[in-house]
């Protein structure tokens, strides 16, 4: 299972780092963008592109970017829009940019700020955008409160259309907007997941008793979403049955950090970790039923989910990334600043 | 010498011509056809080819073609010989028909001589046969004048004679009631029954006139015999032929018998319900005999016997079956069984259409598994009360001592109980019932199937004592719902080790121990169907087992981890790490910590062998190159002094903490776990570190922030080297990291001084000490 170093290694980073984002809107390239965290330093954005040939990568574009960066999302409508979540000591904030034209020779040109969303009065945690296209909201959730954004990025206008505060008992930590239903936002609270529709405002359910650093919607079936937690790795939940998990993946040897769905193939899982790896899971939920099984089934149903697990890092994974390009490509981003992009096309092919 | 002259002067060619005509009409003849003598392969050619020499005697004859054949081929002396031949031949056959003429005369001649003989012999009958006529005509008149003189007589005698057969029947009529009398008298009631039936279809007829008295009395008479023939019948003591003669003769009388077998047959079915009551008041010799005598008194009740005989047995079972609802010895349930299969036996003799051996032998087969599922049972529910039930008794405060006496308790349990369901269970075996005989390879599957099974659910069980798979687990665990009832929180964590510790020890001892047995007693079986296997696979359950206690381990330490983890989440997400002020002391989570930590340390020893002492996995190469293994970030805290530029000090900071990382060889903190002391202190530990290094990374500290936890972690040191006896580097090296970390995210990464900290750890030292000093 271990993997040899079959990634290509992009070292460009020089900083700690924890966010890398797929340029979905790109659709010529594989591209990702990612972010440095470093206290003392300009950060950077750096815009890397695997190589046609995909043997390679190379950078794009490299932005200045003044405060370390938390969170980092590309525009899934415009390849040059990104928002970052940023800190600097105690202040906070969060901004969509957009990518200046690279003509110009400048080495390290500023980033334009489109609009800097500061109506928050707590800790920023991240930005949404609808995943799937176009669409003029944008979701912030900071520590305390849920923000509905509408955003006109041509006028720079960016303008609060509702807010909802979830009390001072509960402490929202990121989230994430459904693919299938424009009006339901998944939000990480201490305890729970709690999802949000968007047209009340109002907590619609929520999963119970589960402490959760990430969760991720599966793009292809609608109600399902994956979450990684501290207690039991990674699980897999229908929302219309919140009580129960549809299954639950082992995860990792410490904390899992982020979970994502495969844009493409059904029930093909990433996860990474700070134990320093990246695993590929796969699984499937949904039509088989899992109850009326017969012994061989249950035999095939061992097989191990785990595809397989990439170990070549030296420090613990905070970003990964499926490429909506080449859905058989990812990326990821350990805390030394280091993007290794994999293919798992070996991993697919078996099936 | 004919042979020799006869050829014709026939050249060679002309021959070949011959021999070639001959082959291409392929004639089977011409097979001497290079003979010199061949007159005939000539005369084939010719249209009467069939014609030869030899056709003399055939019906085709023609004089004249033979005539002209001979002259042709024959020379002179040949013909002259042929005509002497030939001239004998007719003489002879002249003789021969003068011979046959005569002798044909000769018999015409006797044929006249007799045929004139019979005419005259025929001439003197005709007059002899005319007499005769006249003689039969005169017998037959007088024949008939006798006839008739004597008819009126004959008719008067047979009149007198009709009358005498009625008065002898009325006579006998009248007699009749005495006659029965004495019969009764005499018990013969055969034949009393046989006057009265004789006599019945007169009385029918005439009975209301002329013969009421006597009929009247003969009834009475044949009640009485009613009467004593029911007796008869009832009684036991009567021999069953007496008794089914009685029934037969009842019959005859026209007297209502099924009543009378419905009552005996109810009479008898309270016998057998009073058999069940109080088993040793009416044996079943004795119900097999009365069963015998009903089989032969009432031919036709075999029916409702064998619903009798089968309704006595099920119910005996069903009887079993309740007594095995509680456990019992195996012990009993055979002597039970054996004694229904004895019954069985006696009563299969009588009545064999029953089929109550096979009925018996289901039933059997049903309750001994059902023993067996009881007793797989009762021995998991023993195997969880001796982790569990003890638990309940032990007080918080003795629990630690406990846990090895659970753990024992239940290795014990496990064991013990076990090895003494499977001697119990031979048992089946030691008995030399012919019943258990039958069954032995089904019993011998289901010992195996039932360990099978046991075993599985005892995996099962754990994993849900355990509380890994909470009651929202992936999968409804609709059947344990009663064990979910009790909340799996309840469990104390240093329980799971010790389920943990009792997989392995199933694994490596008791599955062994069992397959052995297994071997040894219940081997073979196959009745299943080949393509299930054997029913205990103990490769399977050795895997399962192995699993779970791998499981449980992981389970256990990450209970641990996960208390440490809230402990630490509270310390690094409540204060504001921004605004921290300088360190007074070594802050007080590292106490909890450590008691945790203490813990953990306590629970596992009890339970845990002491593992081999073996360096870490990379400590040798990280000792032997320790002067640049250790990351460089004392160098760069050093440089920390120096007034260079923020933005190179840190770029090279970086750059140098990458390099230091490719001469170093990655730390290993996440090495499997093994079932040791060391080895699941040393995981706990790395993994409480390695949280508290990703809490660090979450914050931004300020300098007295990151002195603050430089100063925590300098006090880590010891206590956490102490724990862990081996593997120190790993520890060295992850306090380095979450130093590393602290620096990263500190915006003013200032070390304290050496003598400061020395002075602020000895001090915290100095107070712990007097903390346990004074409870004591």
């Amino acid at each position: 299972m271990q993997g040899a170093s079959t990634g290509i290694v992009y070292g460009g980073l020089k900083y700690q780092a924890r966010c890398i984002a797929d340029v979905r809107a790109d659709p010529d390239h594989t591209s990702f963008l990612a972010g440095t965290l470093s206290l003392k330093e300009e950060n950077e954005v750096h815009l890397i592109r695997l190589s046609p040939s995909g043997n390679e990568i190379l950078c794009e574009g490299l932005f200045y970017h003044q405060n370390e960066i938390w969170d980092l999302k590309s525009c899934p409508y415009d390849s040059r829009i990104l928002s970052t979540v940023y800190t600097s000591g105690e202040a906070y904030g969060a901004s969509v940019w957009k990518i200046p034209e690279i003509s110009s020779q400048s080495n390290s040109p500023q980033l334009d700020q489109l609009v800097s969303l500061d109506e928050h009065t707590a800790k920023i945690k991240s930005v949404l955008w609808w995943p799937l296209g176009k669409h003029d909201k944008l979701v912030t959730i900071d520590e305390r409160n849920i923000f509905v954004w509408s955003i006109d990025s041509s006028n720079k206008i960016a303008k609060v259309i509702s807010q909802e505060s979830v009390g001072m008992l509960h402490n929202l930590s990121g989230g994430a907007w459904d693919p299938h239903d424009r009006n339901a936002v998944a939000a990480i609270c201490d305890s729970s997941l709690q999802c949000w529709d968007l047209r009340t405002m109002k907590n619609a359910n929520a999963i119970e008793h589960a402490h959760i650093r990430d969760v991720d919607y599966n793009p292809k079936k609608q109600h399902i979403l994956a979450t990684a937690e501290d207690e039991f790795g990674i699980r897999l939940w229908d929302l219309r049955m919140p009580k129960i998990p549809l299954k639950e993946l082992p995860g990792h040897l410490h904390w899992t950090w982020a979970v994502r769905h495969n844009p493409d193939y059904d029930g093909l899982i990433l996860s990474a970790g700070t134990d320093s790896t990246v695993n590929l899971w796969q699984v499937s939920v949904g039509s088989e039923d899992s109850a009326i099984d017969s012994p061989r089934d249950r035999r095939s149903r061992q097989i191990d989910p785990l595809l397989n697990s990439y170990t070549d890092y030296e420090d613990s994974i905070y970003g990964i990334a499926w490429s909506s390009q080449d859905p058989s490509v990812f990326a990821s981003l350990s805390y030394d600043g280091r993007v290794v992009v994999e293919s798992v096309k070996p991993y697919i092919q078996r099936k | 010498m004919a042979g020799v002259s006869t050829p014709p002067p026939m050249d060679e060619k002309a021959k070949r011509t011959r021999d070639l005509l001959a082959s291409f009409y392929n004639n089977t003849t011409n097979s001497n056809s290079g003979a010199p003598s061949s007159p005939s392969a000539s005369s084939n050619l010719t249209p009467r080819a069939a014609s030869s020499l030899d056709s003399i005697n055939s019906p085709s004859f023609d004089a004249s073609s033979y005539m002209s054949l001979l002259v042709e081929k024959s020379n002179l002396e040949g013909l002259l010989q042929k005509h002497v031949q030939m001239a004998a031949e007719i003489k002879n056959l002249d003789t021969d028909l003068q011979m046959l003429v005569y002798e044909n005369y000769n018999k015409f001649i006797s044929a006249t001589d007799t045929i004139k003989r019979m005419k005259s012999n025929i001439l003197g009958m005709e007059t002899n046969m005319e007499q005769l006529l006249a003689k039969i005509t005169s017998v037959q008149s007088k024949s008939d004048s006798v006839n008739t003189s004597l008819f009126e007589k004959r008719e008067h005698i047979e009149k007198l004679h009709r009358s005498r057969n009625l008065l002898r029947k009325v006579q006998f009529i009248y007699d009749l009631p005495s006659r029965l009398n004495k019969c009764i008298k005499a018990e013969a009631y055969a034949d009393a029954v046989r006057f009265f039936t004789g006599a019945k279809p007169i009385f029918e007829a005439y009975g209301d006139s002329s013969f009421q008295e006597c009929k009247r009395a003969s009834e009475e008479a044949i009640n009485t015999v009613i009467q004593n023939l029911q007796g008869k019948l009832y009684s036991d003591s009567e021999p069953i032929e007496a008794r089914a003669e009685a029934v037969v003769l009842l019959k005859q009388l026209n007297f209502p018998v099924d009543n009378l077998k419905t009552s005996l047959l109810e009479k008898l079915e309270d016998c057998l319900l009073k058999l069940e009551d109080e088993s040793k008041d009416v044996s079943v010799g004795e119900i097999s005999k009365t069963f015998r005598a009903y089989l032969i008194i009432f031919p036709d009740s075999e029916q409702r016997l064998i619903e009798l005989a089968q309704g006595l047995f099920s119910r005996r079972y069903d009887a079993v079956r309740d007594q095995l609802k509680k456990r019992m010895l195996s012990v009993d349930l055979l002597e039970l069984l054996g004694i229904i299969w004895e019954d069985v036996t006696t009563i299969d003799q009588v009545l064999p259409e029953a089929a109550l051996p096979a009925f018996s032998l289901e039933s059997t087969c049903s309750s001994i598994r059902q023993h067996i599922s009881i007793a797989f049972s009762h021995l998991q529910h023993g195997i969880s009360d001796a982790v569990t039930g003890s638990q309940s008794k032990s007080n918080e405060s003795r629990d630690e001592l406990d846990l090895q006496i659970v753990l024992e308790n239940s290795k014990k349990a496990a064991m013990q109980g076990s090895l003494d369901l499977l001697a119990e269970l031979r048992q089946f075996f030691d008995e030399k019932l012919e019943l258990l005989l039958k069954l032995r390879e089904l019993i011998t599957d289901w010992v195996q199937e039932g360990f099978q099974e046991f075993f599985q659910n005892l995996e099962k069980h754990f994993i849900l004592l355990s509380g890994s798979i909470t009651n929202n687990g992936p999968l409804g665990e609709s059947s344990h719902s009663d064990v979910l009832t009790q909340s799996p929180d309840k469990l104390p964590t240093g329980l799971v080790l010790v389920l943990s510790q009792l997989a392995v020890f199933i694994e490596q001892s008791v599955i062994p121990k069992i397959t052995e047995e297994i071997a040894a007693s219940f081997s073979g079986g196959g009745v299943r169907a080949y393509e299930y296997g054997p029913a205990f696979i103990p490769g399977e359950i050795c895997r399962l087992f192995r699993s779970a206690g791998e499981k449980l381990l992981h389970l256990y330490i990450n209970m641990k981890t996960r208390k440490i983890s809230v402990v630490l989440k509270k310390r690094f997400t409540t204060p504001n790490w921004i605004k921290h002020k300088e360190p007074r002391e070594v802050h007080m989570f590292v106490d909890i910590l450590l008691q945790e930590l203490e813990g953990v340390k306590i629970e596992v020893k009890q339970i845990l062998p002491c593992g081999v002492i073996k360096r870490h996995r990379n400590s040798d190469s990280v000792g032997s190159g320790s002067t640049n293994s250790s990351r460089s970030h004392p160098n760069a805290m050093r440089e920390d002094k120096l007034t260079r530029s923020n933005t190179q000090r840190a770029r090279s900071q970086f750059l140098e903490s990458h390099l230091a990382k490719l001469f170093e060889q990655k730390m290993e903190i996440f090495t499997k776990v093994e079932y040791t002391q060391e080895s699941v202190i040393s995981t706990v530990i790395k993994l409480c570190l390695k949280s508290l290094q990703e809490f660090v990374r979450l914050q931004t500290l300020n300098r007295s922030g990151y002195q603050q936890i430089q100063l925590d972690m300098e006090f880590l040191k010891a206590p956490l080297k102490q724990l862990v006896d081996d593997d120190d580097a790993a520890i060295d090296f992850l306090l380095k990291e979450v130093n590393n970390a602290a620096h990263e995210r500190c915006q003013d990464p200032i070390p304290l001084e050496t003598p400061i900290l020395d002075k602020l750890i000895s001090a915290k030292l100095v107070k712990n000490k007097d903390l346990s000093a004074s409870p004591l």
